[in-house]
């Protein structure tokens, strides 16, 4: 399975944000997606989940049965501040969503077994959502853009508010559903993005551009990516 | 201090100036014709600048002006026997109203947020310049106000009643600004965010304006003492105020209390307040919820924790109006002139019901709530913004909201036929059923009229506040049409068939322009 990128080009009034980014992302890794403040790595999360419109540019999504075009349900969004429904307990929460999604999700568990993916304590699971830490809705925010199963995962900043301990289980799932799926993942934290991404994707002057790794040492590794990004600030 | 008064009314212009200049950059035409280089035009920021000084001035002037026309309306509406007396009455009670909830001193804002912990501000300084102004505006607008109300409009019998006036408004508003400090330093919260001490006040004071009614008034030597006592408090609070040297502290207090920046104000809080989830409904019985699946599941969940707002809301209005149409009845059973009355009221006025029903409505705090506490979480899930699911909670969310609305209007309408039933006058069966159905029709009017409206338009942002001119156009015609037809004198059987026969028409158009539109429209902004 690949997802293309072709020709995207987003501008806010004459501010070029994205630029003619044309990049295919494939199957099975998870890629880290590096950029200054302002870079447009939102934008071009949100230029792919359709929530913006954009100024030119095509999705397609290519697997074995052939290629088509890009469709929201294909893509499950984690953003950088979680939003959940607030009038609703954790667990009635989940429910509804597994009973709107059960079609789509391949072996259904128990409430219970998912709430065991994310580690959420017993005692959090009947009180309502509006209670819950940041922490904590994210992790129910992670849970239900992974459990429907979606081919692509979008990730905005996901691991930054969380405590390490939850970090280091947050890390453990998505490497868990790195087979099958194509993670794309956000990050101002240059260490996460070497320990856990297989790929790792600048965002700089208005394109991407994937950073080969070779030969490199992690050190090495990491100077080449600031390097890149310090040349964003240079051709300003 | 001057120079403290000079940076904040700097700080407060460029800010207005800046979100001015943003907002005409977000408008249709105007967006292609500025580019961001407009923040940086000095000419135009000047421009902008003294046009929106002028603004606000004229505004300020404008609502001060129209307080004190609305009293002189009520006066002249109300006690048309005794105008000048009943306006002394009012402003006087008023005036002490505004000593407990009109404050400036301790209110956040923006501008002050910028200016004492961003621009990091001398504090002291800053409320000093700011009371002084405050004081300084206030008073040069109510004595031209006074003067021009007092003296040439009610033509008051005596001059000396102005310059009495006005030292009052100081001085109470002196004494207000004081006493509510020394509460907050004293419990640590502003007295009204409390809504046991806030709520009584308040009624308390609105009550006493109307005490006219009754031909009780506040004799003038009443006042003229109250206005001695302010003027000592009033000069002991002034001292107090300048005294004070934590202003940053009180500050910082308030600003985490009320959480400024990330909710304008305190109206923000109290709307959200106002659709909260409250702990009597954080539980709810499982039975009810046990064998729903999916939407019904969510939809069940939802009006079962917002009980509060909805239902029980609706029972109490219902309770409040089976007593007044007991009391009604027993009026009209007992006095003849009672009973022509009220079939008269009942005959020819039945178009009051409009505005009856606009106000207990609960349709347009419904939408808030569905807004604030689920869709503007849940339409960022893909899942649910798809056409037929948004049109499917849409069919279930009308069920809901139409059928709770129509507690009260069951109430109304029974009561109406209890009322005909007991008139002198015989009511043929016709007017029976047709008044009923009228008042049945509108409830469903007006539920189906805010759901749809919502759908079409979806108005909120995050804060709760209206975002869509075309929002607020249609609500405030709503008002109107419903406030223009109080006045409306028609039979009640040819209003209430003109009812029915509108609500016909117009529900199958709205629910289709819900069905044809809504997925497009019903979107976060």
């Amino acid at each position: 399975m690949k997802l293309e990128v072709n020709n995207l080009e987003k501008n806010y009034g004459k501010k070029e944000v994205l630029k003619d980014i044309s990049f295919t992302f494939e199957e099975g890794k998870i890629y880290g997606l590096l950029g200054r403040n302002g870079a447009g790595k939102t934008t071009f999360f949100n230029a792919l989940n359709n929530d913006i419109p954009i100024d030119q540019g095509s999705f397609y999504l290519e697997d074995e049965y052939g290629k088509r075009k890009l469709e929201t349900k294909d893509i499950g969004y984690v953003v950088s501040t979680p939003v959940v429904p607030e009038f609703l307990t954790g667990r009635e929460f989940l429910k509804f969503y597994l009973d709107i999604n059960k079609e789509k999700i391949k072996d259904l568990k128990g409430i219970d077994e998912y709430f065991d993916l994310v580690k959420l304590k017993r005692e959090d699971q009947d009180i309502l959502l509006k209670e819950y830490s940041h922490g904590m809705k994210n992790k129910i925010q992670i849970l239900v853009n992974v459990i429907s199963n979606p081919k692509i995962i979008l990730l905005d900043e996901p691991l930054t508010s969380l405590d390490i301990v939850v970090q280091e289980e947050m890390k453990k799932l998505l490497l868990s559903l790195k087979q099958n799926h194509i993670i794309i993942f956000s990050t101002h934290i240059l260490e996460l993005a070497t320990d856990l991404c297989d790929e790792i994707v600048v965002l700089s002057n208005k394109n991407l551009e994937l950073i080969e790794k070779k030969d490199l040492n992690s050190n090495k590794y990491k100077e080449k990516i600031i390097e890149i990004l310090k040349e964003e600030e240079e051709n300003d | 201090m001057i120079n403290a008064l000079g940076k904040t009314l700097q700080i407060d212009i460029a800010y207005s100036v800046n979100s001015f200049l943003y907002v005409l950059r977000k408008l249709p035409i105007l967006k292609d014709l500025m580019t961001e280089d407009i923040y940086k035009s000095k000419t135009l920021k000047k421009v902008v600048g003294i046009i929106g000084i002028l603004f606000s001035m004229a505004r300020a002037i404008f609502l001060k002006f129209m307080y004190f026309f609305v009293i002189l309306f009520i006066c002249y509406r109300m006690f048309p026997d005794n105008v000048v007396r009943s306006f002394f009455h009012i402003y006087f009670v008023l005036t002490l109203l505004g000593m407990f909830i009109n404050n400036k001193l301790l209110n956040t804002s923006k501008k002050k947020y910028f200016s004492l912990l961003v621009f990091q501000m001398d504090a002291t300084s800053f409320f000093r310049a700011n009371l002084f102004w405050n004081l300084f505006t206030s008073t040069i607008m109510n004595t031209i106000c006074i003067f021009l109300f007092v003296n040439i409009f009610l033509v008051s019998p005596s001059i000396i009643y102005t310059p009495i006036l006005i030292l009052y408004t100081l001085m109470v508003r002196l004494t207000g600004e004081a006493l509510n400090i020394l509460y907050l330093r004293k419990y640590n919260y502003i007295w009204y965010s409390n809504s046991a001490l806030y709520f009584p006040i308040l009624i308390l004071h609105l009550a006493a304006c109307f005490l006219p009614l009754i031909d009780v008034l506040i004799p003038f030597r009443i006042m003229l003492i109250a206005t001695v006592i302010f003027s000592i408090t009033g000069t002991l609070s002034f001292m107090y105020l300048m005294k004070i040297k934590d202003y940053k502290l009180i500050y910082k207090r308030l600003s985490q209390m009320t959480n400024v920046m990330d909710s304008k104000n305190e109206k923000d809080y109290l709307k959200q307040a106002m659709v909260d989830v409250t702990e009597k409904d954080k539980v709810i019985d499982k039975k009810i919820i046990e064998k729903k699946e999916g939407y019904d599941f969510f939809n069940t969940i939802f009006f079962e924790r917002h009980k509060e707002i909805l239902l029980r809301s609706a029972k109490k209005y219902s309770w409040v109006l089976g007593i007044i149409y007991i009391v009604v009845a027993y009026l009209m059973w007992k006095y003849t002139k009672y009973n022509e009355s009220a079939t008269n009221f009942l005959q020819l006025h039945l178009s009051c019901f409009v505005m009856i029903m606009f106000f207990i409505n609960r349709g347009a705090i419904i939408t808030q709530a569905m807004f604030f506490n689920c869709d503007h979480a849940m339409l960022r899930f893909n899942f649910y913004r798809e056409p037929k699911i948004i049109l499917e909670l849409f069919k279930k969310r009308l069920q809901t909201v139409v059928k709770v609305n129509l507690l009260p209007a069951l109430v109304i309408g029974i009561g109406n036929s209890i009322l005909y039933s007991l008139s002198n006058t015989p009511i043929s069966i016709t007017t029976h059923i047709t008044t009923f159905l009228f008042i049945i029709c509108l409830s469903i009017f007006f539920s189906v009229h805010y759901l749809v409206i919502y759908y079409l338009l979806q108005p909120f942002n995050k804060e709760m506040e209206v975002k869509k001119a075309s929002y607020s156009f249609v609500t405030l015609g709503t008002y109107l049409i419903s406030y223009f037809l109080v006045d409306f004198v028609l039979s009640a059987e040819i209003l209430s068939v003109l009812g029915i026969l509108f609500v016909i028409i117009y529900i199958p158009l709205a629910l289709t322009l819900v069905y044809k539109i809504a997925p497009r429209t019903f979107k976060l902004n």
